[in-house]
């Protein structure tokens, strides 16, 4: 840009620049201002409501889907969506949180509830479930008490899932073993990975195919595992219900199946992202733990012989439990907590929605509605319906409180301090102190 | 919001009524301060409300618990003692680091002067040339690349299978905690076009004279290099070392796309910042990651200090020679 050759212009009136100025700033002040009143504003008459929730595309269409019939349920009320994937979802909603308003209406995993009540981010929703604005006869008990915290209902659960263990049935055939049972034991699943790996079945590189991938990176499992022996991963909101001795337990098993070579390799488990990746999907191993939900990929990419079988027991009582594989709660700040409280009613009771929205976010609590959209099911949805069913009357314990507010955290650590057994970088034991010691750093912040 | 946002242009506005008298032999100039003052508000706020206001804000945060959830709490320096005496994993993540910046740097700059040495002789193709090597950088800083490059390295992937066919069997580098890092340092040296323009420009600049000198005093190819390339290049060597040794502190992208965003296999790619970022951002201890940001800060700070003190040993400015 040429510079403006300042001695033979006029410069401007100091009238004009002031002016200038107070254009530009009035105009900065508008915009934030109006963008700071945007949340709350009220269309003609009526009530605007917002509701988010993550989940894939077909999950986004069936919500708006039923979200729309609400609309037409309530004139006057009008519902704003939005909906992201897993990892930005909680990134956006703790940063809501953070300044000050969630949407009226929010999905949330289980271990948000305690995080975000304990902050005063959800509203109680007590009173809502007593005056049966939100029905809960159709539901368990103990499920909708997942949704709680230090007592009191902040959530309620939109769906339900439960861990598995996905195998090709053909392989376990041919190796002689019998269909795995609810009281199947850890002990007759490694014997079992031990024949799978004798068989000497060639994967797609070249390796032999192993029995299973390596659940030591699993804290699921070590949950499931440690339920079984009538443990439980947290004894409070602030203390750990193991021990060291506990988690090196678990961690040698994993270990010497690993070593004796009849599990996934390291660099196999370590790139276990999606069912694509994991050592099943990619054809190294006969069978992988996964939860019920993600499990109807399998046969969708390896064949119809792929089943759903029990996680192994320490002898015959059954670890696993149904857990909330999302909630619905409403945001202390809503304006509208009436109506809020209608539309998650609405998506957990009301038949249509129910419809409407299927399994997409696995099986309804609502077990009217479960039974009923359960009849249009078919292949491994319904083998994955039927799977809840066997373990329901199989008797599972009841599903442990919502866990405590460094669950996220020590998850990630968990994977990650058996990352290092697994690369031999540390023991089983070494890595456990390691654990323990980051796990209650976090418990106590 | 409304409140940043009304007192930030009165501290902006503030230089403009207090300057001071310096200038005062001609005060029509004064005048004409005004309108660029105003022309500069934007920036000015830009600057304030987008970078000293959240410096600030991170600064208090370091010294705070805080989870994004309930109002931060002040704990004095206990992030910082955390870090330094009890978190195993940040020590390890200082060492990711360093040993990254320490391979990939010279790596990066080495092959930078090379290529460049290449370019300046060359007659015809040399725009085409330089273009090539330069695309690599605006490409490299792409999340596609850094996938692209996690299939080359993975199992299976093209690079392991030229290596194996070569009878070289290294596996997948991306599983293997001993490689994995290196996929991320040839990532990043493979990105050499930028140092290299920057080289090619401090090349031209030396006076064709000194070579001409050097050859009539019988100094060959190697000798010119070492003793007037070299030197008369050291300034620009001083700016493109400081400048990636910055940069390489930082590094984000490439090691959160090559680990999927978890720093792996078993930590081996757990850069500092991918550490901050989880303790911040997966974990929710935001006033932690605050305290990070500053002790990188600190230490680049740092580190800068130190290459500006041994550099006047070994940078060689022209225009001091009569000093």
């Amino acid at each position: 840009m040429p510079e403006p050759r300042s001695g033979r212009r006029r410069p401007l009136s100091r009238r004009a620049v002031l002016a200038a100025a107070a254009v530009g700033l009035s105009t900065a002040l508008t915009a934030s201002l109006s963008a700071c009143s945007s949340s709350g504003d009220v269309s003609s008459g009526g009530v605007t409501l917002t509701f988010s929730w993550w989940g894939n595309d077909d999950r986004a269409a069936r919500t708006r889907k039923a979200v729309e019939l609400f609309e037409k349920e309530h004139p006057g009320v009008e519902v704003r969506t939005s909906n992201a994937d897993f990892g930005s979802y909680m990134q956006k909603l703790a940063t809501q949180a953070a300044g000050g308003g969630i949407p009226d209406v929010a999905q949330l995993d289980y271990r948000q509830i305690s995080q975000y009540a304990g902050g005063g981010t959800l509203l109680p929703l007590g009173d809502s479930v007593e005056n049966g604005t939100i029905r809960t006869s159709e539901m368990d008990e103990e499920f909708v008490r997942t949704g709680t915290f230090e007592g009191k209902q902040y959530a309620l659960p939109m769906g339900r899932g439960i861990t598995g263990y996905a195998y090709d049935s053909t392989v376990y055939q041919k190796a002689g073993i019998p269909t795995p049972q609810p009281g199947w034991t850890w002990e007759e699943w490694a014997q079992a990975n031990r024949r799978i790996a004798a068989l000497g079945l060639k994967s797609p590189d070249g390796r032999d195919m192993v029995g299973a991938n390596d659940n030591g990176v699993n804290e699921d499992i070590f949950e499931d595992w440690l339920r079984s022996r009538g443990g439980k991963l947290y004894k409070s909101q602030t203390e750990l219900g193991f021990t060291e001795d506990d988690l090196t337990e678990f961690w040698t098993f994993c270990d010497k199946l690993r070593e004796e070579g009849v599990v996934a390799e390291a660099k196999d488990t370590s790139q276990a992202s999606t069912t694509e990746l994991s050592p099943m999907g990619r054809g190294l191993a006969a069978a992988d733990f996964t939860w019920d939900a993600p499990f109807p990929g399998y046969p969708a990419l390896l064949g119809d012989q792929v089943h759903f079988a029990p996680v192994p027991t320490a002898d015959g009582r059954q670890g696993a439990y149904f857990k909330p594989s999302m909630l619905l709660g409403v945001g202390s700040n809503s304006e509208h907590p009436e109506e809020a409280a209608e539309l998650v009613d609405f998506l957990l009771n009301d038949e249509r929605a129910g419809d409407i929205l299927g399994f997409t976010r696995s099986t309804p609590p609502n077990r009217t509605i479960a039974a009923r959209v359960a009849k249009t099911l078919e292949g491994a949805e319904k083998e994955i319906y039927e799977y809840a069913q066997k373990m329901e009357s199989y008797g599972l314990d009841a599903p442990p409180p919502a866990p405590p507010r460094g669950d996220v955290a020590i998850q990630t650590a968990f994977k990650r301090a058996y990352h290092r057994v697994m690369y031999e970088l540390t023991s089983p034991r070494e890595a456990a102190r390691e654990f323990i010691d980051e796990a209650e750093r976090e418990l106590r912040s | 919001m409304s409140t940043v946002s009304t007192r930030a242009p009165a501290r902006a506005d503030r230089p403009a009524q207090s300057r001071p008298p310096a200038k005062r032999r001609r005060p029509r100039r004064r005048e004409q301060q005004w309108p660029a003052y105003v022309f500069l508000t934007p920036w000015m706020l830009g600057a304030a409300v987008l970078t000293l206001v959240p410096m600030a804000v991170s600064l208090y945060l370091s010294f705070t618990d805080y989870n994004l959830f309930d109002p931060p709490q002040w704990v004095g320096l206990r992030n910082y003692q955390e870090m330094l005496t009890e978190d195993p994993r940040f020590w390890r993540s200082v060492g990711t680091t360093l040993l990254y910046v320490v391979v990939a740097v010279p790596l990066k700059l080495l092959l930078a002067l090379g290529a460049a040495m290449l370019l300046k002789n060359l007659g015809r193709g040399r725009a085409f040339y330089r273009s090539a090597f330069y695309a690599p950088s605006l490409l490299g800083a792409s999340m596609t690349i850094a996938l692209v490059w996690r299939a080359l390295f993975n199992d299976g992937g093209s690079v392991v299978d030229i290596l194996g066919s070569v009878g070289i069997d290294t596996g997948g580098w991306v599983g293997n905690p001993d490689l994995a890092i290196y996929v991320i340092v040839l990532l990043t040296v493979w990105q050499f076009g930028a140092p290299m323009v920057i080289f090619l420009a401090g090349l031209q600049q030396i006076s064709p004279e000194l070579y001409e000198a050097a050859a009539l005093d019988g100094a060959g190819r190697w000798r010119q290099f070492v003793s007037v390339t070299v030197p008369m290049l050291s300034p620009v060597v001083f700016f493109n070392l400081v400048l990636e040794m910055i940069q390489s502190f930082q590094v984000f992208t490439p090691a959160f796309a090559v680990s999927g965003g978890e720093g792996g296999p078993a930590d081996s790619t757990m850069f500092y910042t991918l550490y901050l970022y989880e303790r911040g951002f997966t974990a929710s201890h935001m006033g932690y990651a605050a305290a990070m940001a500053w002790l990188l800060l600190i230490a680049i700070g740092i580190i800068t200090l130190i290459l500006f003190r041994t550099s006047r040993s070994w940078v060689f400015y022209a225009d001091e020679e009569g000093r």
